[in-house]
């Protein structure tokens, strides 16, 4: 599974690259630019090769670990993503264990209670959070926040390892934003995977030898419903990975999807093929851990 | 389907649902009826005003009638919805029906293709799409929607797959009944109850994404009146004009609520597990 | 069990968010490196775009050159006043029209502490106009046609005619002198840079920051009177203004709009000044219907200038013709230009004699990354519409606007022009037959001579009045119209002193200091 794919995702974003329209050369030298200035810079780029030797050549180099360097700034593309993976990988981290907080409890009481007052609100509660556009709720927070709690958004980022509680700070807000989308949706699988488990013989016979409400829940149902709940998660983090695009731009942070994004619009070929082959890469790895952990919890999964 | 109406009816969360898309819909085709002005007309005498007896939700920074540009941004929102959905849903139920009957090696590929284009974060399929084609509302529509196929593929094959399993499905193979008439006779409607819930999903999917590309400025052109384009554009002017972003957000996170509320009900009711 | 998890998750981020909102005030009071240092000179700058590269001689993006102009100098530069002075060179003497020579300030050193002489100003020319680099502004100095060294402090330039843009061309922050050995150890500049310039550079983290501290040989004595520099990429203009109230940054640009916010913040200065920039809408006069002068005219009767300029730019900007007005003597006052009163029965009957009575259709293509052009887009398609001109507008990201505009391959751009500072720019480069960005198929031969013989007039009172008729000409053959010259803001600190911006050089710090 995982080379078919990213053979399939190296080659599509590499055509992809090269039909839309515009011209690095162009964008980097801007409006000054003399034709022989352009066709220097397009040679030194190899964009003069015939397409499939413009393939090869970074393939090979990725093969071996070479995403090249990036055409406007020349610096090497690998070290970049891979420093720029941290932050993005610990914001969808936080988001997500923000989501969790807030949803799976929330879910786990949703379904207890089915067609209760407490399931309504629970429910419109966590379909709210999924119904805001995530640029429009940043950009309300940071006025709110800085008119009532001079709140600023992060000037610079820091490192987690460097100064973790700094790290934090910066962090928190961004999350918060993500995870409130996220809650909804995995509120909802936890809700409906507790319910299908709840209907489920075991279950009643557990209950029928008169185990506690609370052992039903926590030590079966719940453990038996992480299997869905932990294949919406799985999915869930590899596509923050690519959807934090949005937040770190109103947020200045230096993550991944602000690579892609610059490197779209000043057609850097190098950056958005290296970054989105990477971003596909650990999508595909985590689904990957998804299935394994899946298959270790699944033992404990009655059959029908 | 009567049974399943009166289980909607009994779901309080499905009927608030289905109301408000009700609502939704009846704006969108009476717009022009009740939007008091053209949603392209400026009124250069009235920028920027508050909420008034003339302009109900006030004007943009053009002089425009923010209250009629939502009502026609009703169209554009379930326009983007509905084709970019269709798309999706097209393409997946194709998919997904001819990966979930044949398996094998047509699954395989159908798959694999489908994973590739999964594993490729949404926003930037979207982004490089719309940068292909070119941006206008109907290439923004198909860009969504090609970002869609794959859940509906998966929806599909996956639920074909636990159909074939079915006793009487193996027997009408066994007996030579042929595959087009098997798929339409027998697997599609029971595929229909998860693909009619991923649609309604789909949705609000859709406007999401539609008001996401805004953001990065690919979504709908203007000054077509779309809440995405809207609610982009009055960011800058949030501070002293509250009423041009509170009003076409509100207008969104309305539209995606309710059609999420209608998702997620007739997932409970739909959901033969969970009878 | 798993409930205490819970609880302590949930503590954990509540404790976090308190954190985040609450304790502004005390790191940006004496900066994050605790209270000792706090005579230490930090200036904090809020960029909306992240720098795409720092080499001069390759890098024209304006986030790029508020960076490196700081760390490298040329020859010579300008004054408040926007007269030439001299930077690197000390003064220069022309033996003939067409030839110059400087004699350079001695004992300059570059930041590796290695004196700057006659051959690194050799070195930097020749790299400039050598094709491989593939410079930006090789066309700047294509009438050089000889540099020698006469000296460690003294070089001769002999250009092939008399230019009067020569001298002007040599103030571009591009035309930096930079240190041989540093180019060939990195192979270009673009990660390092290593100048004569008053500050020096220390680190440069991609969309994050960039930091400069203080050059302490710098030969000019007292300055710079900052520690440090730091740049930091904050693309959303509502993180900007969050970051200036809070004081977490010391300067920052915005636009009208949001400085209108800050005027009732006391601790926050608004400074203005007239840009040197204009915006424009471009045609391709190859294509009909806009092959007709006659139709180009009427389109500009149609527009609304004034209502372009209070709705786009909220009234801070002023109506321009090919020169902006921040260019002083040399732009022509277009107030009372024929083609600048808005009258549509004249458009219409201009229409008419061109064989559109009924107007036509067309298409605005603009750019989607920057919301005034949107904007103007819209404005013009409403005002159009009432002579009958129907228009669709398609707004395309940066990379695709790039490309269309140098391939004209859209009928009618909306854009936005840097004057330059030296109107060869706008006249020349820009409309000339065969000037470098004359991208709309532009072509009059009388106009040519014109702006031609202003390149080779060396009198500055007859220069300008060429210029003037230039203009006038320019703007009877309407094959661009020029709108409006909008003004711009920069968000101070009240803490920031002896800050002026100028059109020509909107950041200059060499002689701020924080109180």
């Amino acid at each position: 599974m995982l080379f078919p794919v990213l053979f399939g995702v190296s080659l599509f974003i590499f055509v992809v690259m090269r039909v839309v329209p515009g011209d690095v050369a162009q964008t980097i030298l801007g409006t000054d630019a003399t034709p022989a200035a352009l066709k220097q810079l397009r040679q030194d780029f190899g964009l003069n090769l015939p397409l499939y030797e413009q393939y090869l050549n970074w393939i090979g180099g990725v093969l071996t670990g070479d995403f090249g360097e990036s055409m406007r700034t020349g610096k090497e593309v690998l070290p970049d993503i891979l420093n720029r993976f941290k932050l993005t990988f610990e914001l969808t981290f936080l988001s997500a264990l923000i989501s969790w907080v807030i949803a799976i409890p929330l879910g786990i009481i949703a379904a207890m209670k089915r067609n209760s007052n407490v399931d309504f609100g629970v429910r419109i509660i966590s379909l709210l959070g999924v119904s805001v556009p995530n640029f429009a709720l940043a950009t309300v927070l940071i006025l709110i926040l800085s008119l009532m709690f001079s709140y600023s958004t992060p000037v610079g980022y820091v490192g987690f390892f460097e100064n973790p509680m700094r790290n934090l700070e910066i962090m928190v807000i961004p999350a918060i934003v993500l995870g409130t989308a996220m809650a909804g949706a995995v509120m909802r699988m936890t809700r409906s995977s507790v319910l299908e488990i709840l209907r489920q013989d075991f279950i009643r016979t557990i209950r029928a030898k008169g185990a506690k409400e609370r052992v039903v829940i926590f030590q079966h149902a719940l453990r038996n419903a992480m299997i869905p709940i932990l294949t919406i998660i799985g999915l869930q983090i590899g596509t923050l990975l690519g959807g934090t695009v949005i937040i770190e731009q109103i947020f200045s942070l230096p993550g991944l999807g602000q690579l892609v994004l610059t490197g779209i619009t000043q057609r850097d070929f190098m950056v958005v093929q290296g970054a989105v082959l990477f971003i596909a890469f650990v999508f595909v790895m985590i689904n990957l851990l998804v299935d394994i952990l899946y298959s270790y919890l699944d033992p404990r999964i009655s059959y029908k | 389907m009567k049974q399943f109406l009166k289980r909607l009816r009994q779901d309080k969360v499905g009927l608030i649902g289905s109301i408000g898309v009700l609502l939704v819909i009846i704006v969108g085709f009476l717009a022009p009826v009740i939007a008091p002005y053209s949603p392209e007309q400026m009124f250069t005498e009235h920028t920027m005003e508050g909420p008034s007896g003339q302009f109900i939700f006030g004007t943009d920074e053009f002089g425009r009638d923010i209250f009629s540009r939502i009502v026609y941004g009703t169209q554009v929102s379930l326009k983007v919805g509905l084709i970019a959905v269709g798309v999706g849903a097209t393409g997946g139920l194709i998919f997904g029906l001819l990966a979930g009957y044949f398996q094998g090696k047509t699954d395989q590929v159908i798959m694999r293709i489908m994973d590739v284009f999964f594993a490729f974060p949404d926003i930037l399929l979207a982004l490089t799409i719309v940068a292909v084609l070119g941006p206008s509302v109907t290439n923004t529509m198909i860009a969504i929607g090609i970002v869609f196929t794959p859940v509906f593929t998966r929806v599909v094959r996956g639920t074909v797959i636990s159909v074939k399993e079915n006793e009487y499905i193996t027997n009408a193979v066994a007996i030579g009944v042929s595959p087009v008439k098997i798929i339409s006779k027998h697997i599609t409607p029971n595929i229909m109850a998860p693909f009619i819930v991923q649609i309604t999903l789909g949705l609000s999917g859709a406007i999401l994404t539609e008001a996401a590309l805004s953001f990065l400025g690919l979504g709908v052109q203007p000054p077509d009146p779309s809440w995405g384009v809207m609610l982009n554009s009055s960011r800058a002017y949030m501070e002293f004009a509250p009423w041009t972003i509170l009003f076409p957000a509100g207008a969104i996170v309305f539209t995606i609520f309710c059609f999420n509320l209608l998702g997620d009900s007739l997932r409970d009711i739909l959901d033969p597990k969970l009878k | 069990m798993l409930k205490k998890i819970f609880l302590f998750f949930l503590l954990l981020i509540v404790a976090v968010v308190v954190a985040a909102c609450s304790d502004d005030s005390e790191t940006t009071a004496d900066g994050e490196d605790g209270g000792e240092e706090a005579a230490e000179q930090v200036l904090k700058i809020a960029n909306d775009q992240e720098p795409a590269g720092l080499d001069p001689h390759k890098t024209p993006a304006h986030s790029s050159v508020r960076v490196y102009s700081k760390v490298y100098e040329g020859l010579v530069t300008f004054d408040e006043n926007m007269e030439i002075k001299g930077q690197l060179a000390k003064d220069w003497e022309q033996p003939d029209d067409s030839t110059y020579i400087f004699n350079l300030v001695e004992g300059v050193k570059f930041h590796n502490g290695r004196e700057m002489t006659a051959e690194d100003v050799l070195y930097s020319f020749e790299r400039i106009m050598d094709e491989e680099t593939a410079s930006h502004i090789s066309s700047y100095f294509s009438d050089v046609e000889n540099i020698e060294v006469m000296g460690d402090y003294k070089i001769k330039f002999e250009l092939a005619a008399p230019n009067a843009t020569f001298l002007s061309h040599l103030t571009n922050s591009s035309a930096a002198i930079v240190p041989k050995e540093v180019v060939e150890e990195n192979g270009d500049l673009q990660q390092v840079a290593v100048g004569t310039g008053p500050f020096v550079f220390e680190e440069w983290v991609p969309d994050s920051s960039v930091t400069l501290s203080k050059n302490e040989d710098y030969y000019i004595e007292d300055v710079p009177k900052l520690d440090r520099v730091e740049y930091y990429t904050m693309k959303e203009e509502a993180a900007r203004l969050s970051a200036i109230r809070t004081g977490e940054i010391d300067m920052t640009t915005l636009t009208a709009k949001s400085t209108e916010l800050l005027e009732g913040e006391d601790a926050v200065n608004i400074k203005g000044y007239q840009s040197l920039e204009y915006s424009y809408i471009g045609f391709n006069v190859d294509k009909e219907p806009f092959n007709n002068k006659k139709v180009r005219q009427a389109l500009s009767l149609a527009t609304d200038r004034q209502n372009i300029a209070d709705v786009v730019w909220d009234g801070e900007a002023i109506i321009t013709g090919p020169i902006a007005p921040a260019m002083g003597d040399w732009s022509i006052d277009v107030e009372q230009e024929e083609l600048y009163q808005r009258d549509l029965e004249k458009a219409k009957e201009l229409l008419a004699e061109a064989g559109y009575p009924d107007g036509f259709s067309t298409e605005i293509t603009t750019a989607s990354t920057y919301a005034d052009m949107v904007d103007t887009a819209q404005l013009l398609q409403q005002q159009w519409k009432e002579i009958g001109v129907n228009a669709e507008i398609k707004q395309i990201e940066w990379g695709e606007y790039i490309d269309t505009w140098s391939n004209t391959s859209a009928d009618i751009l909306v854009g936005r022009n840097g004057s330059g500072t030296d109107p060869d720019r706008a006249m020349n480069y820009f409309f000339h037959t065969d000037g470098s960005a004359n991208v709309w198929n532009f072509s009059n031969e009388e106009y040519d001579a014109i702006v031609e013989k202003g390149k080779r007039t060396i009198d500055q009172e007859k220069r300008k009045d060429i210029y003037v008729e230039a203009q006038e000409k320019l703007l009877d053959l309407s094959p661009n119209l020029f709108l409006v010259s909008p003004e711009n803001y920069v968000a101070v600190r009240d803490g920031v002193k002896d800050f002026t911006p100028y059109a020509h050089n909107g950041e200059d710090i060499d002689h701020v200091y924080k109180k």
